[in-house]
């Protein structure tokens, strides 16, 4: 019997792949209706053992298990390219929370300095605090997906929806961090490529 | 296959005998690295008959994600009795990428549960790894002392519960001081004093910090007296409050092995046994060897009197394991101290890479060395 956190991490690898494969056949023109049928099947794929272990496995053990963040983001995006919707409102805003948390927190927590802010991930009375503040703040400036996101993530930390015991790993994950990173260069460049453009 | 056996550790069973762990595979790093296990009897004086406890593959299954290789193994007595197994593994990379794996038997060690990853760490929870032993805290719950090694190097103290999760983490030296492998020492209810191998600059000396607020606060790290050529150390505090280690005594090399004591909390060390020393410029091959098998032939009954196929299998092990173009360097490392409750000491330590030598000792003994050295 599969562990339930060994069960949560494959499925959260496994919406990675699909969302990338949601990319790629996106990219190739695929038909809606056979992008669907696709994508299913890909999901299924990588979930079934192979020589003991799914694909997904492989992925997981060099990704490790996703945050919160990284599965509302991927949700987000797989219901964009099967459904259309538009990107959640508040998403830039949500990225850009990313990167300035990862550019505070993974330093420290790596072993710059003596201070190590993981630690208030194991269940700190004023980091549950803060990011109560930060939740509410969040949703009266119109930006909900980072309410959500934040209220998603502490809820599965108090469930164990993931291995880890640390409300961080359910907030951050490198690869979340490095993603919104590009995406918000990206964002500039665009920015600054538009405003050039316009310009007589 | 020329094996490999490294990393021992030791553990006292509830009925007095002594059970060690240790990786055994062509080499250290390699996929086909396992964990294994044999139990010593006392009253009989002898090794019981070796055990594979895990390997990569049984592991990868039970972790639901890839496993490239096995490391160090670390047993530890939870307050409920049951016996836990944690160690070393790496998904991507070379240990750096390490994060730590437990496993839980209630049957002394006959048989296991499956095993399940700790996340230690918040990037992709690489470079945790453990060493030596955890120690019990009176509420029950476990401290167990752990280091980090990608982007820079530091010790680590975590507290764990009965099954296994963390429930909080320190940082025992700040990022960059090169503090790896860290002991536990409790010498009573508040103070506490860790030594740690040392990987930075010269002087290569252990490291050391300490707790007088039962480990709220930690010291900032300092260099003790203990050399140390960037290798594992153990130590155990004794009844008397002084600190017994066993280490390399000098700074570059592992080619020398000692006991050593502190009556001053770990401040300064006095030799009180040479266990091992082979130290000298690296010897050909041929020296080597037959200073190898002079030594083999003088060794436990097992390995004296292996069959000639054994030998030779032994020998040509020690040759891979110890032997370079520029010559053969003897190697003494990763020892292991346990002190049962009955007061014996039981000391397990790399031999060259291709054995895990055991050394038994009595209190009476350990005291004579010491009036020696006085």
């Amino acid at each position: 019997m599969i562990h339930f956190t060994d069960a949560t991490g494959l499925l959260g690898c496994a919406l990675a792949i699909v969302v990338i494969a949601s990319r790629a056949l996106g990219a190739l023109r695929v038909p809606p209706v056979h992008l669907r049928w696709g994508l299913a099947a890909i999901f299924i794929g990588v979930l079934v053992p192979l020589g003991g272990l799914p694909l997904a496995g492989y992925v997981r053990g060099a990704t490790g298990d996703l945050s919160v963040a990284s599965l509302v983001l991927l949700a987000a995006a797989l219901l964009g390219s099967l459904r259309g919707w538009p990107a959640p409102s508040g998403r830039s805003q949500l990225l850009l929370l990313i990167v300035i948390a990862a550019a505070g927190f993974y330093p420290l927590a790596l072993g710059w300095g003596d201070y190590d802010p993981y630690r208030l991930g194991y269940g700190s009375p004023w980091f549950l605090a803060y990011l109560l503040g930060l939740a509410l703040l969040s949703a009266m400036k119109g930006f909900p997906v980072i309410a959500f996101t934040i209220a998603l993530s502490v809820l599965a930390w108090s469930a164990g929806w993931c291995e880890s015991t640390n409300l961080w790993d359910y907030l951050l994950d490198p690869l979340v961090s490095a993603y919104a990173a590009a995406a918000i260069i990206t964002q500039g460049i665009r920015k600054i490529r538009a405003a050039r453009a316009i310009k007589p | 296959m020329h094996a490999q056996a490294h990393a021992a550790t030791l553990v006292e069973l509830k009925d007095g005998r002594i059970r060690a762990f240790w990786f055994s595979g062509s080499k250290e790093g390699a996929p086909d690295v396992e964990i294994h296990s044999a139990v010593f009897d006392p009253a009989q004086g002898a090794w019981g008959a070796e055990q594979k406890i895990t390997d990569r593959e049984r592991t990868q299954h039970a972790l639901q994600r890839y496993v490239a290789k096995l490391g160090n193994p670390v047993a530890g007595r939870a307050a409920d009795g049951s016996l836990w197994l944690y160690y070393v593994t790496v998904s991507l990379g070379g240990w750096a990428g390490s994060s730590i794996t437990a496993t839980r038997s209630t049957d002394e060690g006959e048989t296991w549960a499956a095993p399940r990853r700790i996340v230690a760490s918040p990037f992709l929870n690489i470079s945790t790894l453990v060493r030596n032993a955890p120690i019990q805290y009176d509420d029950g719950t476990l401290g167990f002392p752990v280091y980090h090694e990608f982007i820079s190097k530091f010790g680590e103290l975590l507290r764990l519960d009965l099954q296994g999760a963390i429930l909080d983490k320190q940082r025992l030296t700040p990022g960059g001081t090169g503090a790896l492998q860290p002991v536990l020492l409790p010498l009573n209810k508040n103070e506490a004093t860790i030594l740690m191998r040392y990987s930075g600059p010269p002087p290569h000396r252990a490291l050391r910090v300490t707790t007088a607020d039962a480990g709220r606060h930690w010291t900032v790290p300092e260099k003790t007296a203990l050399p140390n050529p960037d290798s594992a150390l153990s130590a155990i505090v004794l009844p008397d409050g002084r600190m017994l280690a066993a280490l390399n005594d000098i700074e570059e090399g592992r080619d020398e092995l000692s006991l050593m004591v502190s009556a001053d909390r770990g401040q300064t060390w006095k030799t009180v046994y040479q266990l091992e020393d082979q130290r000298g410029r690296p010897l050909d091959q041929t020296a080597y060897m037959g200073r190898a098998a002079r030594l083999l032939a003088m060794s436990d009954a097992k390995v004296a009197k292996a069959p000639a196929s054994e030998q030779k299998e032994f020998q040509e092990s020690l040759r891979q394991q110890a032997c370079a173009p520029q010559g053969c360097r003897y190697e003494f490392s990763y020892p292991f101290l346990l002190q049962t409750r009955r007061g014996d000491f039981h000391l397990v330590y790399t031999w060259n890479r291709t054995f895990i030598k055991h050394v038994q000792f009595t209190r009476e003994w350990l005291d004579r060395q010491m009036e020696r050295a006085k």
